[in-house]
Order: structure tokens, then C-alpha cells, then sequence
């Protein structure tokens, strides 16, 4: 089972009509899918690093030299991607009823007491990358953390040239912030 | 030297030692019933296939059976039941078509009995008819009924089968079968912990005896009862039939070789569909008792947990979710137990990964679910006291998250169009004297009217979403009036329910039921969701998630004179900002679970319930899909204006909408400026933030919220503290 890619790109740009789409659904998944998502991928973004995972309709997780990390198609960088994006992004917090009816209206609206609801910009062009609705005082969800030399490596049988621990860094930056509290 | 008692399974075992040898060696090799080299269906694929063919044959037939010979809307109407196909130790072979929930439950259920020595205490013999509906024991709430048969093959139990269906009377507490009032176990109803309630295929005429003095509705529950009975033995006696033209033998291993093919499928589809790594996201459940009437004064509070949802996805193809941090169970009945949550997993799974009419016990081998903390919200200690009417909407609201979960690792590997997420629902369920003066718990299976989460690829479904029986909102509409002493105002999609996105979530439907020729009435939430003033996080990649849902008692001034007048009256929620100012009759606002309340003949009972989340950023939407969504009436120019930031114009001349491109580009060129000027560093919103919660400045059922995570989990208090940079002695 194999899709062209000009079939597989008229899937993601929403060119299909809804009885092709459930056909694919219906059918069992190609085993070639990944390869050729990151290929369209890789030949629509502006820049030159190698797209490891796409996590999200504008983030990438890229190579960059001996280094991974999370990149905004329009080329902005997000840093390390075992820190949370998020925190390297602009943040704008709906948290008063105004803020919060001007996407909820009227009876729609949370109750700003109780939920937050945020949202995360690229510093670089403005695309909302994440809407985050939360009780007030929680701390920013870390959506995903892969394993990417065992996704590599063990599942797609071609090893990463390095490895590296998919360790959970995001408290090096709230630990930073916090030592420049004065 | 005693001789060992014969058992009734395998060669003379009994089913108990079948059961502890079948565990060891799923422990010791991984593979289901030590089956490393699973050889028998795989050397004639042919024959496998027409073995399988045959059993799921045999349950569909036996599904539709129970609809013909019972008499209930909740079989005829929603077709809320389903059968399956259990080896002798209880493990799940097959499922008909139907609700997904109880692959394993209905499992459950058997090995029980089995660990509880049924064989010998109580006795388990050819045409024996079992019934159970203890969520104790498994199950997702009280009003599920599983009815159990064994199979006999010359003497050997070689099989079982279960039908499961929801009834709207299990005698609870007044309003309904899932009642939000229970606090104790007892206001559950009637129970029925694997209970022997016949033989020789025939229920005992004390068990009917006992069911009409106890249920309001005993004539249904006994007829639901009658199909169940007749669809077990269809299914059996053709399961007799299969193994005098397979043969013993290959019946025995071929089940086997279903349930591992099936686990070793989904070992694959992980591997193929998903990325290794670790997922995170967090629930909230939100309950309000305060104005509850109960017996149990404990119970009456509000409280609300946070659930952080963490799935592990591993090298090896295995998920494992991890629920450390939830919060602490409550005196209220929808504490859902480990086992409910793998009933909310089952249906998910199928869904999701295993959709291919094979699911069985294998597709849930490879998914773990950690115990959750003793005397959290998922495993209180003492749940034999607690009521159990209820514990799906926590369970659900976690796994409608949990499903956008794995929508994210489908999307990372080029998968987009199996992305999507769910939500669930609250409504009304109701007590009172019905039109034809009967005394009864009344609900109508009408409340899960909400629509899908967006697709990767395209627009969510409208309505449709609720996972569990697609029926709910698809149902013959005519038929509940009859049944319900409510009409109808409208089935309406409701723009503003969306969860706005390049591509947005289905929309929702809201119910408009009004009481017609009802008598002393009460009603209540049939609760189907955890949460009310916080919106689920179902957004996805820049999409946002629905809006708030709501519900609705709307009582006319004078309903006659606002009819002899032709006035309007409420026939859908219109403009969210305005619907509370309708003038011609009190709208009263209620949370997801309103206290028992009096209703009247002609109130208006509502049930607005929210979408999940759209996908991508909303200002990239395609203008011609938003077009389309004006010409067909789904949105309007407030929303496509406001949100996706479309100028539009309304054609007369050719009865259609036009878009104005060039605006439509500068409103977003402008809607991306706006959003770089009012963006803040997160750092210096995190300084703000911390400050408000060092000084705990937040409500006191949040500050209750977190100081009951902390307490169950060192865990969650260490990361909490360390993503606000918190002193190691901070507590709330």
C-alpha cells in the first residue's frame, strides 16, 4: 500500500473530496507515509535543516548541526526540544471575561475564576501555534516529548548520527527565570 | 489423599486453574496464553477467515435479535448494547458491532466469578443464565446490564457469551438511571453482582417477581432481559455449530490464536501510526453538591480535581497511562474505578487503532493503565460504600482528551486524516408521572448530539461525535415523544458551539425538549461530562476548543397566552450574547449537574452542550470553506469575521455569499500585527503568575484542587513546584 505524493498532498492541503478521504481511511496505512510527509515537508519550508518530526502545522523538530530543535516554518527558533516550545514563545493569556468573550460570547464564555485560556504566537510571524485551556494555575502543559533515536533507530530502522537522552529540560528555563527574580 | 475435584473446563481443569495458568504465561512470554509462535489460523488463512466470519456472523445476528425481542428505546432506538465472545477464562475473542465500552468489562465480569470460586460455590452448568451490573466489579455505571451465558461443548465450558445493554430503570434514586443525587451505595438500585437469575435457558420466576416489585419500569427491564436471553443463546447454539464443522480442537486454539494475532496487530498499528515519546495534557472534573439533596451530608459540597493525563509511548510498541497527581476521591457517585477506566479505553481504542472489526481482549494488551493512587479520584478505598450510578464522565472527559492525544502522534506521522478528538455531554434526565400517569424515571438516550473534533485534513462531523453509540443523535426522534412526555422544539446545529481552526470542529445540536402533559416532575443532569466552567483543552495545533456548554430550564410567564399570541418561543440558543434576555419566560442558567429541581408541564429543558477543538490557526482557514459554511447556514458573518478573519457580504441577487479577498488578507495581516503587539514574553507572564500563586490567590476550590494533587503525589507537587520556581516547602 503506497500513495503518490501528489496524492498525499492533495490530502493535506484539503483538495480531497470527503469519499477519497474516507477511502484512505478505510484502506490499511502505507508503510511509506512518514517518508513521504517529511519529503513534501522538507521542500516546503524556506530553510535548509533537515526536518526530524513535525509537531505541529508550523513547528518542526530540525537538525541543526549537532543540535535538535524546534523551528517555526517561517524560521524563527524555538530552541532545544526537550525544553517545552511554549516557553520560548509569546504568550497571551485570556483570563477576564472581556478577553475571554471576544472568542466565547455570552453564555460560551468559561468562567475566568476557574479557566485560562492561552495562547501561544511565533515570536517571528504571529501564526497561533497552541490554545491551551486550563484551570487558573496550572502550569503550561509539555504536549509532547519524543523519543526520537528510538523512533529512528528501533522503528524506522535508520539511526540518528547521535544520540541523545529525550530528557525533560524545560526546568532549566523556569530555574533561570527564577534566579533573575530580584 | 483427597481427589481433586474435576473441573469443568479443559481436559477436566477447572476454570480457575485455567485462568491462573493463562495469567503466568501472558507474564512470563508477553504473548497471550504463551502463544510465542501462533501457527494454527495463519496456515490457512482461508479457513481463519470464514472461522471469524462465522462468530461475528453469529453476534451481529444475535445483536439484532435483542432489538427485535426487546422492547426498550435504549435497544430499538439507540441500540445502546452489544455482544461479545469470551474463551473460559473471560477474555474478549470478539464484539458485535454496538458500544465498545465493555470489550473487556463484560470479561471482567466473568473472571470474577471465576476468582470468586463460582464453579463450585454457586455452580456453573449448561444454560445458566448470569447477571451483573456492580461497577465494583466492572462496569461504567449501574445501568449497564450484562447478561452472561456459558457455552457447553459435551460437557466442557469451552465458551462464553455476554450481551450487555443500558436500562433506563435499575431503581436508584429519583431522577433516572444514572442519578447525580446518589451518594451511598445503596441509592445505586438494584444490584446484581454476577448474580445465577436462571437455568435451562429460562430466567426463575422469582427473579421476575423481584424485578416487578422493585423497577417502575419492570416490563422493560424484563423484556431487555428476554432479548438478552434469546440473543445468548442464538450466538451459542451457533458457536455449536462452528465447532461441529471446525472441530473442537481448532475452535480451542483458534480463539487463542484471535486474541494474540489481535494483540500482536496492535503492537504494529503503534509502530506504524504513532511516534515513541512521552504525551501530557490535564483534565479537570469538576463537581457541584452544595445544593445537592443528600442523605450523606459529606456529600453535599463542591469540589473539583484536576486529572494530568500522561501516555508513554514505548520502544516496544506498548502505551502506558499514568494519572499520578489526580486528585482525591469525594463522596458522590462518579468516582470511576481502575476497571471503569478501561472501559473508556476500550471505546476509544476501537476507534482509534483497532477499527477493523477484530477487537478483542489483544487490541487492550499492548495499553496499560497505572493503578491510579489508593483513595484518589480513580481508586477509592472504599468504593463498596460509595455510590457507582455514575462514574462515566470523568473517564470519558479523560479519554476524549486522551484520543486528541493520539490524534497528535497520527498527525507527527503523516497520518492527518485519522486526527480528531471527541467531548462528551451533559442533559437532563427526569423523574414524575408520565402522560399516561405512570410514575417513572424518564431519559431520554438523546444528549450526545455534539459534533466531532476537527480532521487533519478537513472539517470535524457535526453531531455524530459521541463515540459511544453513534444512535444518540441519529435516533427516531418520534418514537422517544411517544415514550418521554416531551416534544421536540427543534434539532437545530448551533454556529456558536464550534471550536474554531484552519479546520474547525463539527458543531453541535442542542436539545429542545418540552414537557407535554407531564405530572409532578423532577429533574436532574444526566451527567455524561465532568466539566462546566473550564473548557476542555481540545485544541489542536492553534485550533480553539468549543465553547462552554450549558443547560437550560426555561419556564414561559404564561405559555398559553404566549402561543395564542403568536409570540416566539425558544426553538434554538441563537446569539450567545442575547439568549438569557428572552422576554417572554424566566431562563434559568444551570451547571452540568443541577441539583434535583421541580420541572412543570411546558418548561423547556435544554441541553447546550459544546464542540471539542478545531485544528490550526484560524486565520489560515481555507475563505471557500467558510463560504460553503455561510451558504449552508453553519456560521455567520459575527463568527467569520471575528474569528477567521474573512470579510464577507451577503448576495442577494444570487442567494449566496461573497468573499472579499483583499480585505480578507488585510484583516489577517492585521490580526497577525495585533497578535506580535499584545504577545508577552512567557517569562514575564510566568513572573505575574507565580506571584498570584505564591500568594494563593485563586478561588478556593482550586487552591482545595491543587492542595489535593500534592497530597497523593510527590510526583506532581515536585513538578509544580518546579515549573513556578517555588520554595521545596510551598503547599497550598
Amino acid at each position: 500500500m503506497s500513495y503518490s505524493k501528489e496524492d498525499l498532498k492533495d490530502l493535506y492541503d484539503g483538495r480531497l473530496p470527503w469519499e477519497k478521504i474516507k477511502e484512505i481511511m478505510s484502506r490499511p496505512k502505507d508503510d511509506d507515509r512518514f517518508q513521504k510527509y517529511v519529503e513534501i515537508l522538507q521542500e516546503r519550508v524556506p530553510w535548509k535543516e533537515r526536518i526530524l518530526l513535525p509537531i505541529g502545522e508550523h513547528l518542526y523538530i530540525v537538525e541543526k548541526g549537532a543540535e535538535r530543535i524546534v523551528k517555526c516554518d517561517c524560521g524563527h527558533e524555538l530552541g532545544d526540544y526537550r525544553r517545552n516550545w511554549k516557553l520560548a514563545a509569546l504568550i497571551f493569556v485570556r483570563d477576564t471575561r472581556q478577553k475571554l468573550e471576544e472568542v466565547y460570547p455570552g453564555i460560551r464564555c468559561p468562567d475566568p475564576d476557574f479557566c485560562e485560556v492561552r495562547e501561544f504566537y511565533c515570536p517571528g510571524c504571529g501564526a497561533l501555534l497552541k490554545v491551551e485551556s486550563v484551570p487558573v494555575g496550572c502550569p503550561i502543559v509539555f504536549d509532547f516529548l519524543p523519543n526520537l533515536d528510538a523512533f529512528y533507530r528501533e522503528w524506522l530502522g535508520r539511526p540518528l548520527a547521535t544520540d541523545q537522552e529525550p530528557k525533560d529540560l524545560s526546568n532549566e528555563v523556569t530555574l533561570s527565570w527564577r534566579a533573575g527574580i530580584t | 489423599m483427597s481427589k481433586q475435584k474435576k473441573g469443568i473446563g479443559d481436559r477436566g481443569q477447572t476454570l480457575k486453574r485455567m485462568l491462573e495458568e493463562n495469567r503466568r504465561l501472558l507474564k512470563e512470554t508477553g504473548c497471550y496464553a504463551g502463544l510465542t509462535q501462533p501457527q494454527l489460523l495463519r496456515q490457512d488463512p482461508v479457513k481463519a477467515e470464514l472461522f471469524h466470519s462465522r462468530m461475528m456472523s453469529s453476534l451481529i445476528a444475535g445483536r439484532e435479535t435483542c432489538k427485535m425481542v426487546s422492547g426498550s428505546p435504549y435497544v430499538r432506538e439507540v441500540a445502546e448494547l452489544c455482544m461479545g465472545i469470551y474463551t473460559p477464562e473471560g477474555d474478549s475473542v470478539l464484539q458485535s458491532t454496538g458500544i465498545q465500552v465493555h470489550v473487556r468489562l463484560m470479561g471482567d465480569n466473568i473472571t470474577w466469578m471465576i476468582d470468586n470460586n463460582y464453579e463450585e460455590d454457586v455452580g456453573i452448568n449448561d444454560g445458566d443464565l448470569f447477571l451483573a451490573n456492580d461497577p465494583v466489579i466492572a462496569g461504567i455505571h449501574a445501568a449497564d446490564l450484562y447478561d452472561i451465558l456459558p457455552v457447553f461443548w459435551e460437557g466442557e465450558l469451552v465458551a462464553w457469551v455476554c450481551t450487555v445493554i443500558m436500562e433506563m430503570d435499575v431503581g436508584a434514586v429519583s431522577p433516572g438511571c444514572m442519578p447525580t443525587t446518589a451518594v451511598e451505595r445503596g441509592a445505586d438500585g438494584i444490584k446484581f453482582c454476577c448474580e445465577k437469575v436462571g437455568s435451562g435457558d429460562r430466567l426463575r420466576r422469582d427473579f421476575e417477581i423481584k424485578i416487578e416489585m422493585s423497577l417502575d419500569m419492570s416490563d422493560l427491564f424484563l423484556l431487555d432481559r428476554k432479548g438478552a436471553v434469546a440473543a445468548n443463546i442464538r450466538v451459542r447454539e451457533e458457536l455449536k455449530h462452528i465447532i461441529g464443522d471446525f472441530g473442537l480442537d481448532y475452535f480451542k486454539a483458534g480463539i487463542k490464536e484471535l486474541i494474540e494475532e489481535e494483540r500482536r496487530s496492535q503492537v504494529a498499528r503503534i509502530k506504524q501510526r504513532t511516534v515513541p515519546g512521552r504525551y501530557k495534557d490535564v483534565v479537570p472534573f469538576e463537581i457541584y453538591m452544595a445544593e445537592t439533596q443528600t442523605s450523606w451530608l459529606p456529600g453535599k459540597r463542591d469540589m473539583i480535581r484536576l486529572i494530568p493525563v500522561r501516555m508513554d509511548i514505548l520502544p516496544e510498541g506498548r502505551l502506558v497511562l499514568d494519572f499520578d497527581g489526580v486528585g482525591e476521591w469525594g463522596w458522590h457517585p462518579f468516582n470511576p474505578t481502575p476497571k471503569g477506566l478501561y472501559g473508556a479505553l476500550s471505546i476509544s481504542v476501537v476507534q482509534t487503532l483497532s477499527y477493523d472489526g477484530r477487537a478483542n481482549l489483544g487490541s487492550l494488551l499492548p495499553c496499560e493503565i497505572k493503578t491510579p493512587p489508593v483513595d484518589s479520584l480513580f481508586n477509592p478505598s472504599l468504593i463498596k460504600k460509595l455510590a457507582t450510578g455514575n462514574p462515566w464522565p470523568a473517564a470519558i472527559d479523560v479519554f476524549s482528551l486522551w484520543v486528541g492525544m493520539l490524534g497528535t502522534a497520527f498527525y507527527m506521522r503523516g497520518f492527518r486524516e485519522e486526527v480528531f478528538n471527541k467531548i462528551s455531554s451533559s442533559g437532563w434526565q427526569l423523574a414524575g408521572f408520565d402522560q399516561f400517569g405512570v410514575k417513572r424515571p424518564m431519559m431520554a438516550g438523546t444528549t450526545g448530539n455534539f459534533g466531532c473534533g476537527a480532521s487533519g485534513v478537513c472539517d470535524g462531523v457535526d453531531t455524530g461525535a459521541w463515540i459511544a453509540t453513534m444512535e444518540t443523535d441519529t435516533g427516531n426522534w418520534e418514537v422517544w415523544q411517544l415514550f418521554i412526555p416531551e416534544i421536540y422544539m427543534s434539532r437545530m446545529l448551533e454556529p456558536y458551539s464550534v471550536g474554531c481552526g484552519r479546520y474547525r470542529s463539527g458543531l453541535s445540536m442542542p436539545t429542545m425538549d418540552m414537557l407535554h402533559r407531564v405530572t409532578v416532575g423532577i429533574g436532574s443532569g444526566a451527567i455524561g461530562c465532568a466539566h462546566d466552567r473550564i473548557i476542555p483543552n481540545l485544541g489542536l495545533f492553534g485550533g480553539y476548543p468549543g465553547g462552554k456548554r450549558n443547560t437550560f430550564l426555561v419556564r414561559y410567564h404564561d405559555f398559553k397566552d404566549t402561543v395564542s399570541k403568536r409570540l416566539p418561543l425558544i426553538h434554538e440558543i441563537g446569539d450567545p450574547r442575547t439568549f438569557m434576555d428572552y422576554p417572554y419566560a424566566e431562563v434559568r442558567r444551570l451547571n452540568h449537574m443541577p441539583p434535583t429541581i421541580e420541572v412543570k408541564d411546558k418548561d423547556l429543558l435544554i441541553a447546550d452542550n459544546g464542540s471539542p477543538g478545531g485544528l490550526g490557526d484560524p486565520i489560515e482557514r481555507d475563505p471557500a470553506l467558510q463560504k460553503a459554511d455561510l451558504d449552508n447556514g453553519l456560521t455567520n458573518l459575527d463568527i467569520t469575521r471575528r474569528m477567521y478573519c474573512i470579510e464577507a457580504s451577503y448576495d442577494e441577487k444570487a442567494k449566496e455569499w461573497r468573499i472579499d479577498q483583499k480585505a480578507t488578507s488585510q484583516l489577517r495581516e492585521a490580526r497577525r500585527r495585533e497578535r506580535l503587539a499584545r504577545g508577552v514574553p512567557v517569562e514575564k507572564w510566568w513572573q505575574q503568575a507565580r506571584q498570584r500563586i505564591q500568594e494563593k490567590r485563586l478561588d478556593p476550590l482550586l487552591v482545595e484542587m491543587y492542595r489535593s494533587s500534592m497530597k497523593l503525589s510527590e510526583g506532581f507537587t515536585r513538578e509544580y513546584r518546579d515549573f513556578w520556581g517555588l520554595p521545596g516547602d510551598f503547599t497550598f
